[in-house]
């Protein structure tokens, strides 16, 4: 077995989509032989062509929307955007056209858009965002994020086999640091279920994307047994998984890179304050940044992000309650 | 004049207009069956449109109610210029355009009835409607979405060689939309077949097409904008829209890349059942009113020869088809509040039940 990189692996997955049907194209900016501002598509126009491999303009509302176009008629797109940011740009595509689509018509969308997000690199404001939030919610998109290697291939394979909209948000800062065993190519990640990426007794964190590999090393500094529940889907969200962690520990933090405000902490905090409320030892807590845009400058940054060391803190004041 | 032609006229037959309209071009391709056809379909848009105004006015229409009149030509020459394998993405006023695809009169009814065997199940009414067997994707309220949705099925037919062609259609005011301009750069980009069919009818609403944008000139802003060729056509003339789309549709399908057509006409009635459109001038309201794309072909089939039995048949025949189509629509079942979660995934995820 070969170690690979995140990143690695989520070229692999779109290599082995495309060669596995034909139906699997990908539409983007300079993801042909450039291969995408951080890499990932590299090498693969070389295999499948710059017609399966396609450069686009500037214009994320249009190839969102053509990507929808293709999918009515059959085929199974892939949307690269260069940063999860400029989502905002083709809001309208998938919340309106996207989403609605099946519920109204009957009309199928396998479409997944692929959306590099997260801090830590420095990104600033319009580099660095985490807008799963605007989605996390919204009836008839799924929303996936990998924090693990083997995630980050299951997932996108999942995404490319499912009929759905798929918004699949990949981890800048994980791209290179995370590293792990090339999955074997019949891998799926099953869209709509979260794993428990560390068991314990004492407290639950539940997390996703880069939180993940944050509070398992958080945990690590701890003497308490920690359960780390990896949401992995975070819409349609999976309720009973979450709901049987904290039925086991009695004590949740939910933990995210995106702002306190937005993200997915919200839906979790309601469905812990409605159903689990009973069985809880303390408030349920939540540790993400304050609602400001993603800053640039290091120091800014450093004290906007969620550490070990604050996650760290964050469980021993959730532990001492 | 003016008072004629407010928003609460009655249904009208093109006879009791008189016969002074000036008749259709003669083009000559068009066989005498399409123009027959295209005739009929103008009339079954508009009898359908006037009486659910009706059913609107007497509050059996919930919502708003939106009708394409003095508009109809260009979407039934639109529809019947596609072939059957072709895939359309119509808006508002291109009702001709649903019908000329087959879609059956009853189930327009269900729709604007909200009925649980229409095509959105009551999920949405209006012309918020498309019809996947007949190939019309469903339209989506957002002006300019359905731009790229059309690029991206016409580059689908591109990706398998299949000789198929996507159109849709927008008015002066979506061509003032970013993804018009997205979904026209890429087409040409990616050289895919996809007709765009402009309907300039002078208004976005209450806004005059001068108040839209600066260079008016639409057809000869696409083809030196973006090159892809765009003609103007006369849109209350349905035998040159024939023609004229019918050749954007055949280069698009000859690999000639996308293709455009600017149909210049009047929408006669507001906006929606709300509006009486008295922001129009009233001369400008009476040249197309005396325009009217009804009495334009009618005239024409006369000129051809097709005598008065057969053009009174012709509008039995839609009066007949709105009709039925209407009882056999009301007595469709409401739908079932139960279902309202179904469908709205594809895929739903299994198990995760919801709280
Ligand atoms: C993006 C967007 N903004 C606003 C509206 C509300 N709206 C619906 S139709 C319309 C006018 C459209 O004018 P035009 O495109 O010329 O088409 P017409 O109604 O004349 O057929 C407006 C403003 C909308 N549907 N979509």
């Amino acid at each position: 077995m070969s170690t690979v990189t995140y990143l690695d692996a989520i070229r692999v997955a779109l290599a082995d989509a495309m060669r596995d049907d034909e139906r699997v194209f990908m539409l983007g900016e300079d993801i042909g032989h450039f291969g995408g501002p951080f890499g990932v598509t590299k090498g693969l126009s070389d295999e499948f062509g710059t017609d399966r491999v396609i450069d686009t303009p500037i214009s994320e509302e249009g190839f969102v929307g053509a990507a929808l176009g293709a999918a009515w008629m059959g085929e199974r797109p892939i949307v690269e955007l260069q940063f999860a940011d400029f989502i905002s740009t083709c809001f309208d595509p998938i919340v309106t056209v996207a989403a609605k689509t099946h519920w109204r018509s009957g009309i199928r969308f396998p479409v997944v858009i692929r959306a590099p997000f997260g801090g830590g690199v420095r990104g600033g404001p319009f580099h660095a965002s985490c807008p799963e939030g605007w989605f996390v919610g919204t009836a008839g998109l799924k929303v996936v994020a990998a924090g693990t290697v083997e995630d980050a291939y299951g997932l996108l394979r999942s995404a490319v086999e499912d009929d759905d909209p798929v918004i699949y948000f990949e981890h800048k800062g994980l791209y290179r640091r995370l590293k792990g065993e090339q999955p074997a190519a019949t891998t799926r990640t099953p869209i709509g279920r979260a794993a428990i990426a560390q068991s314990g007794t004492d407290a639950t964190v539940v997390t996703y994307g880069a939180g993940v590999d944050l509070a398992l090393r958080a945990s690590g500094t701890l003497n308490d047994s920690i359960e780390i529940v990896n949401l992995r889907t975070l819409w349609p969200l999976d309720e009973p998984a979450i709901l049987k962690s904290i039925e086991k520990t009695s004590r949740v933090l939910v933990l995210q890179e995106a702002a306190r405000s937005i993200g997915a902490a919200g839906h979790v905090l309601s469905l812990v304050a409605r159903h689990a409320f009973e069985v809880l030892d303390a408030p349920p807590a939540l540790h993400a940044p304050v609602d400001t845009p993603v800053p640039f400058a290091p120091e800014l940054e450093d004290a906007y992000l969620p550490s070990v060391d604050s996650t760290a803190a964050a469980l021993r004041d959730l532990l001492e309650y | 004049m003016a008072d004629e032609t407010t928003a609460t006229e009655p249904a009208r037959t093109p006879e009791a207009r008189g016969e002074n309209a000036p008749p259709c071009v003669d083009a000559t391709a068009v066989s005498r069956a399409t123009r027959l056809e295209l005739l009929r379909l103008c009339l079954l848009q508009r009898a359908i449109e006037d009486r659910t105004m009706n059913l609107y006015r007497q509050g059996r229409i919930s919502g708003s109610y939106y009708t394409g009149r003095g508009q109809e030509a260009v979407g039934a020459a639109a529809g019947l210029a596609l072939g059957p394998d072709d895939v359309v993405a119509p808006l508002n006023r291109e009702l001709a355009c649903h019908l000329a695809r087959g879609v059956e009169v009853a189930h327009v009814f269900r729709i604007f009835l909200g009925r649980e065997t229409g095509p959105t199940r009551g999920r949405d009414g209006n012309m918020h409607f498309g019809v996947p067997e007949c190939g019309i994707f469903p339209l989506v309220s957002m002006l300019g979405d359905l731009c790229p949705v059309t690029v991206g099925a016409a580059l689908a037919f591109k990706r398998r060689n299949e000789a198929r062609v996507a159109l849709t259609f927008w008015g002066d005011g979506g061509m003032c939309t970013g993804d018009v301009h997205e979904g026209l750069n890429l087409a040409g980009v990616l050289h895919v077949p996809a007709v765009f069919v402009i309907q300039n009818n002078h208004y976005a609403y209450s806004t005059p097409t001068e108040r839209e944008m600066v260079n008016t000139d639409i057809a000869s802003r696409i083809t030196g904008g973006w090159s892809i060729p765009c003609e103007r056509v006369d849109g209350t003339d349905a035998l040159a829209t024939y023609a004229c789309v019918s050749a954007a549709v055949e280069r698009a399908r000859a690999d000639e890349g996308p293709q455009a057509v600017e149909a210049v006409s009047l929408r006669i009635h507001g906006h929606a059942a709300h509006d009486d459109a008295r922001y129009v001038p009233a001369e400008l309201r009476a040249d197309y009113e005396a325009r009217d794309p009804i009495l334009r072909l009618t005239e024409r089939l006369r000129l051809d020869g097709v005598d008065e039995d057969t053009l009174q048949d012709l509008t039995e025949g839609v009066t007949n088809a709105v009709a039925e189509g209407l009882a056999e629509a009301e007595s469709a079942p409401d739908p079932d509040p139960a279902t309202l979660e179904d469908g709205v995934y594809a895929m739903p995820v299994q198990g995760a039940e919801r709280t």
